[in-house]
């Protein structure tokens, strides 16, 4: 009976673990391989060499629309696709879930919005934003040319739904990406995400 | 009344109840001094997607300096909620801003009990239906003759207005914002208002105002934290930190009822959030069973500070009361001390003395007080040294020395005979022992404590035990401090006797008795000496134990020799005596007794550098445990890993070793082994075969992880003999 109880804590303790891979700065940014709205492959080992941005996202998501409605996201995917930065927006919505789109929806959203993003990514299972641990709408990722995730957590400091709050926060973003280009540490590596759950399939 | 007058009068009411309401849910353009106005222009409650959410108020009018409620009625649709001060993986708390036309103190929201909302794999915290959050409000009360201003005069009714911001989720989520506002008249007596029984409903779903004290470390994947919950449950602890630990992930409980206190603590185990970025500042938690609440303030547990209080002024004065208890203890432990059977012959002796002697208001007497204290604070600082350089030890450190106790011995022997007057007295070497204890001069009496003290050695009085033991792990001044107590504890009763003429004059009146008891005393200093045998026997076996004996009694026999012999002889005989003494104490004890000293119920080594290096060299497989008895981690992998069954099995096997190191007071050698492997605490957990490999193994610890690791081990020792 002790025997079971201790095989059941060892697999009870892993499981989370399972669920929710840790992702971990300073390691390797997990691969992973997507289908984009033009139909096409894209796979993150594609961009070696240049830094990628993930920007997990849900276009009816009031804490995404707080980024998009303001242009605020839109003038950073347009600043740093400029830089060569490969920006990929991923859509983890299961089929019915908010955010969920068609790959038509998906062009004429990113036309609408005057979003640039380098890709808008389907990942309908879930299983690259659990990789991941991609827990809110929106939630950021910076990986550096090595291919090593380096930031990882919320847009900004300020948790709120509230547009009159984006001049008043850091962006982290801005912060991670002008840290890496100019050769120094990121402050800030990790900070908690905020925003709307990912509405995985379950 | 005619009928035109009703008429008019209806038109009246009606025309009013417009303009109140049309002024209530308009917005009236802000005029600086017109504040009142202004706040007065927002409803108490508001709708919005999927939620009502309204302005409350417990007392339905407000007396100044009493503290009365507000509270934010949060009502979702049915299957929609919102959120706890930690909204968990996702989602965001309500907020509020109070604004107030008089001088109002705002707490801060007593949040009642969350409920876990599971998201997919993610978990949020927070409320369904309707939830009521409270604020306390207190009215203060304006300066007696000062204020003339309309605003702050406690007449009119004072506005309040909260700016709210909120996020109602089913699946989906929309956040909402709205100003709502209550007017409140003050009066001099609190009486309740029509939502009061809703206050009393919610007041039952809080938390209980009593905080609990925990302690945490900080382990690769897991924070372990420890502390008392005030009856079993199925508790939970919710983070009032989002970036803590990860809300999903099962938390491991385990109760230990094996600590020091005697209390039962439960230790849990928490997953590391991936945003965790702590350190060693002090975490905020609620532990909850879904039906009552304890909020739990958990410190950083900085190697063993385990204190019931977490705060830092409680600490100190736990700490000296403490101290404080243990001076106590330790004084008792010298009282009792007197009357250990090493210690009382000498005494009597000295008490014999006292009672033959004239004058007993001989200040010399003090030198016995003065030689006990000496000595003892000659004791403190070896043990100060010895600490100082890294070295653990306990009471009783001297003890471990084969030579001492041989020494210790050969003194006890030689005090029997002196009882039995077969030692030479009289002057010269032969008598300077008697001399120095039996005397009156200041310097008999100052070596008779010390004298007391060195006997006293061998025995240690029960409060003594527990009052040492913590000066041996506490700063310098905690050891000086129980050091004096136990002193002066033991030198209590001779000097009362010594310097009150009453005291004194309770002391039997000399007489033939005296002689018998003084060659009584002798056998309690034997007793002393079988003891010393016996724990000499297990040092060094049993060849040194048979040196030791032989010794003793070659000694016996050449102090009765000097003491037949006449005064040139007697000297050489009792040189020949003491060189005996000393040459058999160093034979003996460089007799090694030949186990190693093995606990067979585990079947544990104790670490030493030299060990591990030798067990290596033995190409077999070795699992090296670095604990402390106060890490949490290490207490929880006890009971979860080690106790296994399985793992005990395959411990046994005769290729396989366990080596145990305690870090309880942390030693050099292991802090030097723990720095090898870039750690600075335990538990470290290492897995070697022989000098092959070595595998680090994770800090929390399954069964399976240690099998499985210490079967690689097997696995490679066996191919490297192919």
């Amino acid at each position: 009976m002790r025997h079971f109880k201790h095989w059941f804590y060892a697999l009870v303790l892993l499981l989370p673990l399972a669920a929710n891979a840790a992702v971990k700065v300073d390691k390797a940014a997990p691969q992973f391989s997507l289908t984009n709205s033009q139909g096409e492959n894209v796979n993150l080992a594609d961009y070696a060499g240049k830094y990628v941005v993930l920007e997990w996202t849900n276009h009816l998501c009031p804490y995404v629309k707080k980024h998009y409605e303001s242009d605020n996201m839109q003038a950073l995917q347009r600043k740093y696709t400029d830089k060569d930065v490969v920006w990929l927006s991923i859509i983890s919505s299961a089929p019915g879930k908010q955010g969920h789109v068609s790959a038509d929806k998906a062009n004429e959203l990113t036309q609408s919005r005057n979003a640039a993003p380098s890709h808008v990514l389907f990942d309908e299972s879930g299983d690259v934003g659990k990789l991941y641990g991609a827990k809110t709408t929106p939630h950021m990722y910076i990986i550096d040319p090595e291919g090593t995730l380096r930031y990882a957590g919320a847009i900004d400091s300020i948790k709120s739904a509230n547009p009159a709050d984006i001049p008043k926060a850091t962006n982290y973003v801005t912060a991670g990406m002008t840290s890496l280009m100019t050769g120094s540490a990121i402050d800030k590596k990790v900070t908690p995400p905020y925003g709307c759950s990912v509405k995985y399939k379950s | 009344m005619s009928y035109i007058v009703k008429v008019f009068l209806i038109f009246i009411i009606i025309f009013q109840s417009f303009s109140a309401v049309y002024a209530q849910s308009t917005g009236v353009q802000s005029i600086d001094g017109e504040k009142v106005n202004e706040l007065q222009s927002y409803p108490s409650s508001a709708t919005g997607p999927h939620i009502r959410v309204s302005l409350l108020n417990e007392h339905a009018s407000l007396v100044p300096n009493v503290t009365s409620h507000l509270g934010i009625l949060l009502s979702p649709n049915p299957e929609w909620h919102t959120y706890w001060r930690n909204a968990g993986d996702s989602g965001e708390p309500p907020t509020v801003t109070w604004q107030s036309s008089a001088d109002i103190e705002f707490g801060e929201i007593q949040w009642p009990l969350p409920e876990q909302i599971p998201v997919a794999h993610l978990v949020n915290y927070g409320y369904s239906g309707d939830t009521l959050l409270m604020v306390p409000i207190t009215l203060l009360a304006p300066e007696e003759k000062e204020s003339n201003s309309p605003a702050t005069s406690l007449t009119n009714p004072i506005v309040i207005t909260a700016d709210l911001s909120w996020l109602v989720c089913k699946e989906d989520c929309i956040p909402g914002w709205a100003t709502l506002s209550i007017s409140l008249p003050t009066s001099s007596q609190q009486t309740l208002s029509e939502h009061s029984t809703l206050f009393e409903n919610t007041r039952a779903k809080l938390p209980s105002d009593k905080w609990l004290n925990a302690q945490y470390e900080i382990n690769e994947q897991y924070i372990a934290l420890s502390t008392q919950a005030p009856y079993p449950s199925d508790w939970q602890l919710l983070p009032f930190r989002a970036d803590l630990i990860q809300h999903s992930g099962t938390q491991q409980w385990h109760d230990d009822s094996n600590n020091e206190e005697g209390v039962t603590r439960q230790n849990v185990l928490l997953s590391k959030s991936d945003y965790f970025s702590v350190t060693n500042e002090p975490l905020a938690f609620l532990m909850t069973d879904g039906k009552s609440g304890y909020y739990v303030e958990a410190a950083f547990n900085s190697d063993g500070n385990i204190s019931g209080e977490s705060s830092s002024q409680s600490e100190l004065d736990q700490s000296v009361t403490a101290i404080a208890l243990m001076m106590f203890f330790a004084f008792l432990g010298g009282l009792i001390l007197n009357i250990m059977p090493c210690v009382l012959p000498v005494l009597s002796i000295k008490a014999l003395a006292l009672a033959n002697e004239a004058d007993p208001k001989n200040v010399n007497h003090w030198g016995y007080l003065i030689g006990i204290l000496i000595s003892f604070w000659g004791f403190a600082a070896i043990v100060l040294t010895l600490k100082a350089s890294g070295n653990a030890i306990g009471w009783g450190f001297h003890l471990q020395e084969p030579i001492i106790i041989a020494a210790l011995s050969f003194l006890f022997v030689f005090i029997a005979l002196m009882l039995w007057d077969v030692a030479p007295s009289g002057a010269g070497l032969a008598g300077m022992g008697q001399k120095l204890t039996q005397g009156n001069s200041f310097s008999s009496q100052f070596f008779t404590g010390v004298l007391a003290v060195i006997v006293a050695s061998p025995c240690t009085a029960p409060f003594m035990a527990t009052a040492l033991g913590v000066a041996m792990v506490s700063p310098a001044i905690t050891t000086i401090l129980i050091f004096t107590a136990l002193a002066l504890g033991f030198a209590l009763p001779m000097t009362l006797l010594a310097i009150s003429p009453r005291f004194s004059a309770l002391l039997p009146k000399p007489g033939n008795w005296m002689e018998t008891f003084k060659q009584f005393l002798a056998f309690p200093m034997l007793a002393t000496v079988i003891w010393l045998l016996w724990v000499f026997l297990a040092q060094t076996g049993s060849f040194g134990q048979l040196w030791l004996t032989a010794g003793l009694l070659a000694f016996a026999l050449l102090i009765w020799l000097a003491n037949k012999l006449a005064q040139k002889k007697s000297l050489i005989a009792l040189s020949l005596a003491i060189l005996t003494a000393g040459y058999v104490s160093i034979e003996a004890s460089s007799f090694q007794a030949e186990s190693p000293p093995v606990n067979n119920n585990t079947l544990e080594l104790a670490f030493t550098p030299e060990k591990l290096k030798e067990l290596k060299a033995d190409e077999d497989v070795i699992l090296v445990n670095m604990t402390a008895d106060w890490c949490i981690t290490c207490k929880v992998n006890e009971q979860v890993a080690f106790t296994d069954e399985t793992l005990q099995q395959l411990l046994l096997q005769d290729d396989i070793h366990y080596v145990v190191g305690d870090w309880t007071n942390k030693n050099k050698e292991i802090l030097d082994y723990l720095t090898q492997y870039q750690r600075s605490g335990v538990p470290l957990y290492v897995v070697y075969a022989g000098t092959k490999t070595a595998k680090v193994l994770p800090q929390v610890l399954t069964p399976s992880i240690v099998i499985n690791a210490i079967q690689q081990a097997q696995q490679e020792l066996n191919n490297a003999t192919l």
